[in-house]
């Protein structure tokens, strides 16, 4: 590339400092998406792969989902807004940007991994603050331009800072600061903080006066091979933690990340592994119940629930990376163990530059003061709630909760031990080819998803108010009709399936089998598509059905159903006599289980279900 | 570990310390370790002029870790002191014996710190709450009261 394009390229990594700060944002919420968004990711991710131009590409360590889909229920997911990635992959992305920095910036691969450990990574933050303010940067960082000229005339001898022992010259040794200390302290020194945390992968120099960088050159150059490894290991993990883009696989014993595009569908990732988790949360994908709830419901869940009770009593966790923190002497002013470090005050919880003054200065917090009078920190009334909800109706949706997962795991196995035996065994039987079977390894896939969507229906179904009727209404006659449908679909694809697994010869009815199999996936799908987004609305159209009832109760269903393109399907399909003669020239629905079927095929009976038309 | 174990295989380091400490004492600081173990000293402060420590004399216990110098020396008044960053049990907040610390640092200049809290007291970043709330609303009020404090328990009696 010629000089005149790394110069376009720098102008338009400057743009990126701003929208890199909107990206991040977006990652904090379950944002919607602008165009502007989606310019400003090409344009990084072209400024990524322009170092690697001569090295292959590097674009094929990406995901092939492929092999997933065969096996994954949620092959539906939409899938390009996330990268699995192997321990391989993370040293190959972390040396190609650190060959990227060291291109650009001309400095050494050593200080350019300082600096993108500093900038969390974001080679795009690195350009910017660089050319923005090498020196600034420079000096936050500790990275001298130049070697200090050593002061010291060279002796024979030279006493050590910290052991006050003398050494000969060559057994002392500094950073480019030239703080000269004898090799066995600075070791001391560095192993100290390799055992302290990954901390160390941004140490200074061992002079209190001096923030100059301790790179991993001097680390590794230094250290006994355990440390060694435990320093590299910190160096892997810090792609990983410190980056907003990119988080471990929460499955014990993954060794997976997963790198994440906001912006572009919804949180629900599935790793290499299997695991399907949310990105947010990192608890199993919960579609549609949100984060918050799940954790509410999976801190209730936990069986240490003595051990719990002493965490939440003792312990608050940290407001930003949620680890619990202990406080058991000093002041109010907390800062969180690396990798974090982030500040805060214990009262409120509120970030410590918000602090000062105005806000009662650092031994009494006004803002917690206010916030305790308004009862937001009021103890009596929480334990009050938590009495409200009694085990009984706990136990209620536990069970069903924990049953739906058993169900689901159960029908994961099945399909799992179905793929390569049954299908087979069924394309001799009925003489298909394997490629035309795919539809029952889809109804399978179908079937583990609704139990993992039901699944959490129930703890939705836990914290949806008692008072809100009409919403509760709906929601437990959707999730009804939600699990019969799941239950017709399961039945099928195991019963019916079962005969023509036993039978001698091909059936003829077997194409019907198809049809009907397919159908009822197709249906249960759409019907299950719908309770999520309904839910994940958090039911907003029983607030529009009940303005409507007001003005015309026998509009209700119409009005709702076409305004809000078919949401809430379940309920409307089935109730309103307009969703009849809307398409009654060439469809009619089924009363039974919702299938669109064609006046064509067959006017009087479902052809799904064989329930006969009203 | 025993005292006798403590001290044999003294560092070299905290020996010339101790050498320097008592050689070269600082003003208004004094420092010799305990016969028992030779990483525990028996310290004392001054306290500075122009502040309501004037007059007093102050204990403090040190201890120096096994670490040391890698780890911080351990540092808790023993006398009765009226001082935001102190509380009732001596403890100290103060970086350089926590997150700042650094071995080339030494207990001299640990000492020397905690003898400039002495004269600075920072009610921004407190320990002892009530003390820092009393300085931030009453200053003056709260320098008498230490000024009592230091009369009463620091008077060197």
């Amino acid at each position: 590339m010629n000089v005149e394009e790394v110069k376009s390229r720098r102008a338009a990594s400057s743009i990126e400092l701003r929208n890199m700060e909107s990206e991040d944002e977006m990652l904090d919420a379950w944002a919607g998406t602008s165009d502007g968004e989606f310019q400003n990711k090409e344009e990084e991710e072209e400024l990524d792969a322009l170092a690697s131009d001569d090295e292959n590409d590097g674009s094929d360590y990406g995901f092939d989902y492929s092999n997933i889909d065969d096996i994954q229920p949620s092959s539906r997911l939409p899938q390009t807004n996330f990268t699995v990635l192997s321990e391989k992959d993370i040293r190959h992305r972390q040396a190609e940007a650190i060959a990227t920095i060291t291109n650009f910036l001309s400095i050494s691969p050593v200080d350019a991994g300082v600096l993108l450990r500093y900038f969390k990574w974001s080679i795009s933050k690195v350009n910017d603050e660089w050319f923005a303010d090498e020196e600034r940067v420079r000096a936050n960082v500790g990275l001298l331009e130049k070697p200090a000229t050593s002061k010291r005339k060279i002796d024979k001898e030279m006493t050590c800072g910290i052991c006050f022992e003398g050494h000969p010259f060559e057994k002392m040794t500094a950073p480019r600061c030239g703080h000269y200390f004898c090799e066995t302290c600075w070791t001391g020194y560095i192993h100290t903080a390799i055992n302290d945390g990954p901390g160390c992968l941004t140490l200074r120099c061992a002079d209190p006066s001096c923030g100059a960088a301790v790179g991993e050159d001097m680390v590794l150059g230094l250290v006994s091979n355990e440390d060694q490894q435990k320093y590299t290991r910190y160096l892997l993990r810090s792609y990983v933690e410190d980056n907003r883009k990119v988080k471990w696989c929460p499955a014990p014993g993954c060794e997976y990340a997963v790198e994440y595009q906001p912006g572009v569908g919804s949180y629900d990732l599935v790793c290499k592994c299997g695991l399907n988790f949310c990105w947010n949360c990192r608890e199993e994908a919960h579609r549609p119940v949100d984060c918050e709830t799940v954790n509410k419901w999976i801190l209730k869940n936990c069986a240490e629930s003595e051990n719990m009770n002493w965490i939440l009593a003792n312990s608050k966790p940290c407001p930003k990376c949620k680890r619990p923190i202990e406080k058991n002497q000093g002041c109010m002013h907390i800062t969180c163990t690396p990798p974090c470090k982030h500040e805060f005050c214990w009262l409120c919880l509120g970030a410590w530059t918000d602090h000062g003054e105005r806000t009662g200065g650092f031994y009494a917090c006004n803002r917690y003061e206010t916030a305790k009078q308004e009862g937001v920190y009021d103890e009596a009334e929480r334990r009050r709630e938590m009495a409200k909800n009694s085990l009984e109706r706990y136990t209620h949706y536990y069970e069903r909760w924990a049953t739906n997962e058993s169900s689901r795991a159960k029908a994961l196995a099945d399909l799992q031990q179905m793929q390569p035996v049954q299908i087979e065994k069924l394309s001799d039987k009925q003489c298909q080819p394997v490629s035309q079977l795919k539809f029952v390894t889809d109804a399978w896939l179908q079937i583990v998803e609704c139990r993992r969507v039901l699944k959490w229906t129930y703890a939705y179904g836990y914290y949806l108010p008692e008072n809100e009727h009409t919403k509760r209404q709906f929601f437990e006659y959707s999730q009804g009709e939600a699990e019969a449908g799941l239950e017709r679909l399961h039945q099928c694809a195991e019963k019916d399936l079962q005969t023509f697994l036993e039978g001698d010869n091909p059936t003829s009815s077997f194409n019907d089998f198809r049809t009907k199999l397919a159908g009822l996936t197709s249906v249960t799908r759409t019907y299950f598509e719908n309770l999520v987004r309904a839910l994940e609305n958090n039911l907003s159209d029983v607030d529009n059905l009940k303005g409507a009832a007001k003005s015309s109760s026998s509009s209700k269903a119409s009005g709702s159903s076409k305004s809000r393109g078919g949401r809430a399907k379940g309920g409307s399909s089935r109730s309103g006599g307009s969703s009849r003669s809307w398409e009654e020239a060439t469809h009619w629905s089924c009363e039974h289980c919702t299938y669109a079927n064609t006046t064509a095929t067959s006017s009087t009976v479902c052809i799904i279900c064989q329930y006969p038309r009203s | 570990m025993s005292a006798a174990t403590a001290n044999t295989n003294l560092p070299r380091r905290i020996i010339k310390e101790t050498q320097r400490l008592l050689s070269e004492p600082a003003p208004g600081i004094s420092a010799s370790p305990s016969e028992e173990n030779l990483r525990y000293f028996n310290v004392m402060i001054l306290g500075p002029s122009q502040s309501p420590y004037e007059g007093g004399v102050f204990k403090l216990e040190l201890f120096l870790p096994e670490e040391y110098p890698m780890a911080a020396p351990k540092v808790r008044f023993l006398t009765k002191i009226y001082h935001p960053n102190i509380d009732k049990l001596g403890r100290i907040c103060l970086d350089i014996l926590k997150d700042k610390w650094s071995p080339a640092l030494q207990i001299r200049t640990v000492l020397l710190s905690i003898q400039a809290l002495l004269s600075a007291p920072n009610p921004d970043d407190p320990l002892a709450e009530n003390i820092a709330k009393h300085w931030k609303t009453n200053e003056q009020e709260a320098v008498e009261t230490a000024r009592e404090w230091t009369r009463l328990y620091a008077s060197g009696a």
